[in-house]
């Protein structure tokens, strides 16, 4: 495995950092003048009350102004006027990374995506190849970080502090994963197929810090539905989203999707590396839930979270809570639900806080992966304070539940959102 | 104007490290400078580039908040920032004291940063001054 930094280079980088430290200016964020009051800049130790985090507002390359949860690495939340459409636009789309060697350039005479390990025929193909030799597919499918939603937890984790945004959907181009495997030949005895990609970190080789690097098992169904994607909404791939081609797993959480991909190998043994034996990994429990006395006890046994599929969820995107709605005013509540178990069936919207339910009307199905919009008209005609809530049913009998979940890893969160609403008079 | 500089020196270490590379079509990678404040100028069309088969973006804009004042706070910005910057700590809610001691045990033992035992309990206790629910103030 290449390495971009060995021990030498990571003492290197210390000695330089360390020798500046106390000179670095320090970035002081600014109030917005469009609101009176801006957000905090930390929730905590309660959970975050807002759709997204309270991150502010920053700009990166082929990006529009996104929420910066941290900036090297690079992590950058979608703000939530995104999510009114079924599909999120590349230059909203969040963008996660665990390493802060990100690429800036990739050179696409040089680049090979390697098909290699347990297989008859290695294979080094290039972007001409992928797009030549292979036989073009689509898939509609929704990239959620195991993570999102975060900052909802109680008692609070450590970890990337999410809201809502660490999600997107898009129509993802590329080439069967087992279109290149067959032309390999995956050989008996393959138990696991590994994925790794061009980004890296300052750590010592075989920690964590180095490399992130996931693993599928090879018997698990999802494989047959994976796409290298070369293209995201009929565009080439944003670089913060994976140029040039990304790993697209359906129906799974985003940490399976592997950026930058670069190689696939197959294991003839169960990947043992930091990012799939330690982390990224939920309690063997309903819903992943557990608590911290019984993690603390060390009773808690854990799966990865590719052992799962997404759970079912739904969001309230309009009205957000930033402006009054007006008495006899007609508004329309609208979001989007999707679930890693197929297709949404239902949305249920509540204007008492959850007491009582009314189905929503759903909009254009874009198959099993995808978001589905969703919207419901409603006339207030009290003034007053109201809060409204969401929940989704998927074809497989799931239904959101009102009871939050907890886990030392913050995933899998999926209860029931809501929005509180204040209504003037009209008179 | 000297602070300046010398943060201008530490991301030209940072990249200078980072182009020292073996993957295979990678031109360069982590390429970090200051971001901007207030208003954003427009990214100039590419329309100038090579039709060549190289794909680049701009350096990745920084925009690290500023650290609590206290004992320990030049260790953590030398320290920590060797793999990120510390806006992973102000991002964070208040965590209590034990899991501050947690993270920086885990970053030592699990992820590999060579800090030595000094510093590291310097490191903690600057953590546990400053980021918890009793202690954190910004």
């Amino acid at each position: 495995m290449d390495n971009p930094m060995h021990r030498r280079n990571f003492l290197q980088r210390a000695a330089g950092v360390l020798a500046a430290a106390g000179m670095l200016p320090w970035v002081k964020a600014q109030t917005s003048s469009q609101t009176a009051e801006a957000l905090p800049s930390f929730t905590g130790p309660g959970p975050n009350p807002y759709w997204n985090g309270v991150n502010p507002f920053v700009v990166y390359p082929q990006k529009l102004p996104l929420l910066r949860l941290t900036d090297r690495g690079i992590q950058l939340e979608t703000p939530r006027q995104y999510f009114r459409t079924a599909f999120t636009p590349n230059e909203a789309f969040f963008v996660r990374y665990h390493l802060d060697l990100i690429p800036n350039s990739i050179d696409l005479s040089s680049w090979r995506l390697n098909v290699e390990g347990n297989v008859e025929k290695p294979l080094t193909l290039s972007m001409q190849d992928l797009l030549t030799r292979f036989k073009p597919v689509s898939v509609a499918a929704v990239n959620q970080c195991s993570g999102n939603s975060r900052s909802r937890f109680q008692p609070r984790v450590a970890g990337g502090q999410w809201g809502n945004g660490a999600m997107g959907n898009a129509i993802w181009t590329g080439v069967r994963l087992m279109d290149l495997l067959q032309e390999a030949g995956v050989k008996p005895g393959t138990v696991q197929l590994q994925f790794q990609g061009l980004d890296r970190g300052p750590g010592p080789e075989g920690k964590g810090s180095n490399a992130f690097i996931k693993s599928l098992d090879w018997n698990d169904p999802v494989l047959q539905e994976c796409i290298v994607a070369y293209r995201m909404n009929g565009e080439p791939l944003p670089m913060l989203n994976g140029f040039p081609v990304r790993l697209v797993v359906p129906g799974k959480f985003s940490t399976y999707w592997m950026k930058h991909l670069t190689w696939i190998r197959a294991l003839t043994k169960p990947d043992d590396n930091f990012w799939m034996a330690t982390a990224y990994r939920i309690p063997d429990t309903p819903r992943g839930n557990t608590t911290p006395a019984d993690i603390a006890a060390g009773k808690v046994k854990t799966v990865p979270i590719g052992n799962v599929n997404m759970p079912v969820r739904s969001f309230i995107v309009d009205p957000d809570g930033s402006s009054k709605l007006v008495a006899g005013l007609p508004v329309e509540i609208r979001g989007v639900a999707f679930s890693g178990y197929g297709r949404v069936t239902k949305v249920e919207v509540s204007l008492d806080g959850g007491k009582t339910w009314r189905v929503a009307q759903l909009g254009d199905y874009h198959g099993p992966y995808s978001f589905r919009t969703w919207s419901f008209q409603w006339k207030p005609t009290q003034p007053g304070r109201y809060t409204l809530a969401v929940r989704a049913t998927d074809e497989k009998g799931n239904v959101q539940p009102d009871e939050p979940v907890w886990n030392p890893g913050g995933y899998l969160w999926n209860r029931i959102e809501r929005q509180d609403v204040v209504v003037g008079t009209a008179s | 104007m000297k602070r300046y500089h010398w943060m201008l020196l530490v991301l030209l270490g940072v990249w200078v490290m980072a182009q020292d590379s073996s993957l295979p079509g990678l031109k360069e990678t982590g390429n970090y400078t200051q971001g901007s404040l207030g208003q954003v100028l427009q990214p100039l069309p590419v329309t100038n580039a090579q039709p060549d088969g190289v794909y680049s973006v701009g350096a990745w804009p920084l925009y690290t908040p500023e650290l609590a004042d206290g004992p320990g706070k030049e260790l953590v910005m030398g320290y920590c920032q060797v793999c990120h910057s510390t806006t992973y700590i102000t991002m964070q809610p208040p965590l209590p004291a034990a899991t501050w001691d947690a993270e920086v045990q885990k970053m030592i033992k699990t992820y590999g940063a060579q800090i030595p035992d000094d510093a590291a309990k310097q490191i903690t206790a600057y953590l546990q001054a400053h980021y918890t629910p009793e202690t954190r103030k910004q």
